[in-house]
């Protein structure tokens, strides 16, 4: 088959989502699918922005590129799912949230002013119609899946995505929690940082760059946490395999995320993962004392329940274990056979 | 965003402003909203969008249509005919020439010479005798272009439609208030069937009246609650006592709120019948469904609407009498099919018109209104230059795209 993937981009951005639309190109070319991702660049700022990006793709014809036909098309994350196709198909990574669950929070990005309230509305319907006509609808966790029922009344078959290709192993239950993942406030990195400065002995690696990183960094500081947090920036492949290898557990807790990569990778190198009540995504498989631990979003508690990992090694070891063997039931060959079915 | 709101509130009394009062506090949990005194034509200052509720009424809503006109914003349209509304607002003030215009735009010439029949007395009034054949909405339709309609039923919705509308339409269930708990009255009587409401000819009496006779002779048990005002000329004591039902119907006049629940949660039975309908949808079916009563009801319009699990519907038509009658026993002789129709009553009215949902539409509607066309144009102005920047122009294809997610008009 022909397929377009069709990825709404932030340019210079690269994210879970951006690694998402990649692998599912490369994988749909690696099973003799002809596969072509075709991005267009996102801008959500100032908010009229956010419908002329949506507004692009519906304007695009990808039913057929050169005179042949666009067997497929698979939409990954708004507002990419707005192009028009016979066959399109949703493999939703999330919504303009904004418009959604985020809004009139911390995070939000509308105000009251009536043109703000009425460009959320019209994103609301924009989804209705370009999700509601889709052939069939995806979801990559089951918190996405129930994001876009409650808002919209659509549903969504669940679909998890494989994490990412790296070498995976197992080295050591070394001595530092891994936090893996952009710096932005959503990923809720300085509650990590909070549980440091209320257990000295923690010491916590911080991989990942973001717009969030230089506060974070204060804040560290303002905890007096030098050496005990390091922030490694943006590493590679190489040195994100070898940090999970050596980690002693992995520190995951965004804000209701929509699905996460890193449980997924922390399993495939046997670490338990700790997370919230509130993360979201990482719920779907991160199982209070069966895969890690899930705690109240408090850094007290987030503090114990990582030293409850270090003085229990049998423990991180039986749940790092079960985790990965649910982690290596995600896999690309499962994905695709559903996406395709 | 700054609601300004207008319609009829308690202690006025009107099915509008119990509706009002029920959905207000609601709102102002959601967005800022103020109610404007009965009188007001103008918003107070920095309102964002006016809500006007439109009935029949010219009493009860002829303010309303004054501060409509003055302002334009969201009609929410209670009744489609609107005919005693325009009767007020133009004959009751002397401005004859309106009143023959709208019968003018409704019907043409003939609807003309009919109304200057009515003017000079030789034809009875519309408003009283063929409603329904003149509904008169057009010049609120008008009024609501710009802003767009709430309506309550796909019905009206249709009928707007018909008119020749294009504003923005809104169908939102009717709220409805929470069932308190109730004692059911003490009522003698197995089954025991009710109609509640104004009691007049339109709502089926003479007819519920005939069935429960027949309903009777196979249960002499049978007892009808009758509760509500009785309109003139219905001669209501006549038609119970030629049917010989003098010792089956117990009357009620107008009863307050307890013991409306009272009395409703004592029926083993509701029937809400109407016909012809103003294009209403009935507040008082839907209680009836709150509290999760069987409920027969007629079979057009708005009513017709309600899912086949959770109503009985009778068609008004030559054998309507018939019809009842086998829906009266039917309920009267089947418990499961009783409790069937109870239990998605009760599910129905909860998952349509449970009052949390409904504001949450009403929200959705007035952001949308107020602040849609600013977006829509904004969006617009940008496609059209960038296009114009590079001397592509194809207005035709912009536009369907726009319209096909929701960005057009």
């Amino acid at each position: 088959m022909r397929i377009v993937v069709a990825h709404a981009q932030v340019p210079f951005a690269h994210g879970g989502a951006e690694v998402l639309a990649e692998r599912l190109t490369e994988e749909l070319n690696a099973r003799d699918h002809q596969t072509a991702l075709v991005t267009v660049p996102f801008k959500w700022y100032p908010r009229e922005r956010v419908l002329e990006s949506a507004f692009v793709w519906r304007m695009l014809d990808l039913e057929e590129v050169e005179g042949r036909k666009v067997d497929l098309l698979i939409a990954t994350k708004f507002p990419s799912y707005a192009v028009r196709h016979p066959r399109k198909r949703v493999w939703l990574v999330h919504q303009f949230r904004q418009a959604y669950d985020l809004d009139r929070t911390d995070l939000a990005e509308f105000g009251e002013s009536a043109v703000d309230r009425a460009t959320r509305r019209k994103i609301h319907e924009l989804d209705r119609r370009t999700l509601g006509e889709a052939e069939r609808r995806f979801a990559i966790s089951q918190n996405v899946a129930d994001r876009l029922h409650d808002a919209l009344g659509l549903d969504a078959e669940v679909v998890l995505p494989p994490p990412q290709e790296l070498d995976y192993r197992f080295e050591e239950y070394g001595d530092f929690v891994l936090s893996v993942g952009r710096l932005d406030r959503a990923k809720r990195v300085d509650l990590l940082l909070e549980a440091a400065a209320e257990d000295p002995s923690l010491r916590v690696v911080v991989a990942g760059d973001g717009p969030d990183r230089a506060r974070l960094e204060n804040v560290a500081r303002s905890h007096e946490l030098n050496g005990q947090v390091e922030f490694r920036g943006r590493v590679d492949a190489d040195e994100l395999a070898d940090l999970y290898a050596r980690a002693g557990a992995v520190y995951y807790a965004p804000i209701d995320e929509d699905y996460g990569m890193v449980p997924y990778e922390a399993f495939l190198s046997e670490k338990p993962v700790v997370t919230t009540t509130d993360a979201g995504g990482p719920l779907d498989v991160v199982a209070d004392r069966l895969t890690g631990l899930v705690t109240a979003p408090r850094a007290r508690d987030l503090a114990a329940a990582l030293r409850h990992l270090r003085e229990h090694p049998e423990d991180r070891r039986a749940w790092g274990k079960a985790g990965k063997a649910k982690a290596e039931k995600v896999t690309w060959d499962a994905a695709i056979d559903r996406l395709l079915s | 965003m700054k609601v300004a709101y207008f319609s009829p509130l308690p202690p006025e009394r009107s099915g509008i402003a119990d509706y009002s009062a029920l959905l207000l506090p609601a709102l102002r949990e959601r967005i800022d909203v103020e109610a404007v005194d009965r009188g007001q034509r103008k918003p107070p200052r920095g309102t964002d969008l006016c809500v006007y509720h439109v009935g029949n009424n010219p009493d009860v809503h002829g303010w309303i249509v004054d501060a409509l006109k003055r302002t334009p914003g969201v009609v929410v349209l209670h009744d489609f005919v609107l005919h005693h509304l325009v009767a007020g607002l133009t004959l009751a003030r002397k401005d004859v020439a309106g009143y023959l215009n709208a019968m003018e735009r409704e019907a043409g010439l003939p609807g003309r010479l009919l109304a200057l029949g009515v003017v000079d007395g030789c034809v009875p009034p519309l408003w009283s005798t063929r409603p329904e054949d003149f509904a008169l909405a057009g010049d609120v339709l008008d009024l609501a272009r710009d802003h767009g309609l709430i309506v309550h039923s796909e019905h009206v919705r249709a009928r707007a439609l018909a008119t020749g509308f294009d504003g923005p339409i809104w169908r939102i269930p009717m709220p409805v208030w929470p069932a308190p708990p109730t004692a059911p009255a003490a009522v003698d009587g197995d089954p025991v069937i009710g109609s509640f409401g104004f009691l007049n000819a339109n709502k089926r009496i003479p007819q519920l009246l005939e069935a429960f006779a027949a309903l009777r002779a196979r249960h002499p048990g049978a007892r009808l609650l009758l509760v509500g005002p009785e309109a003139p000329g219905l001669e209501l004591e006549r038609r119970v006592a030629s049917l010989g039902l003098e010792d089956a119907v117990e009357r009620h006049g107008y009863v307050d709120e307890a013991q409306f629940w009272s009395l409703l949660a004592a029926c083993d039975v509701a029937v809400s019948l109407r016909w012809p309908t103003m294009g209403e949808t009935s507040a008082g079916a839907i209680r009836v469904l709150s509290l999760a009563k069987p409920l027969i009801v007629s079979d057009v319009d708005a009513f017709r609407e309600l899912p086949d699990d959770v109503v009985l519907k009778v068609a008004p038509d030559e054998r309507e009498v018939e019809t009842l009658t086998a829906a009266l026993l039917a309920l009267a002789e089947d418990p499961a099919r009783r409790e069937s129709f109870s239990e998605a009553a009760r599910a129905y009215a909860a998952r349509e018109h449970e009052l949390g949902h409904v504001a949450d539409l009403y929200v959705a509607a007035l952001e949308e209104a107020a602040g849609g066309p600013a977006v829509r144009e904004a969006l617009l102005r940008e496609v059209a230059e960038r296009a114009a920047e590079v001397e592509l122009d194809d207005p035709d294809r912009i536009a369907a795209a726009l319209r096909e997610v929701g960005l057009g008009r």
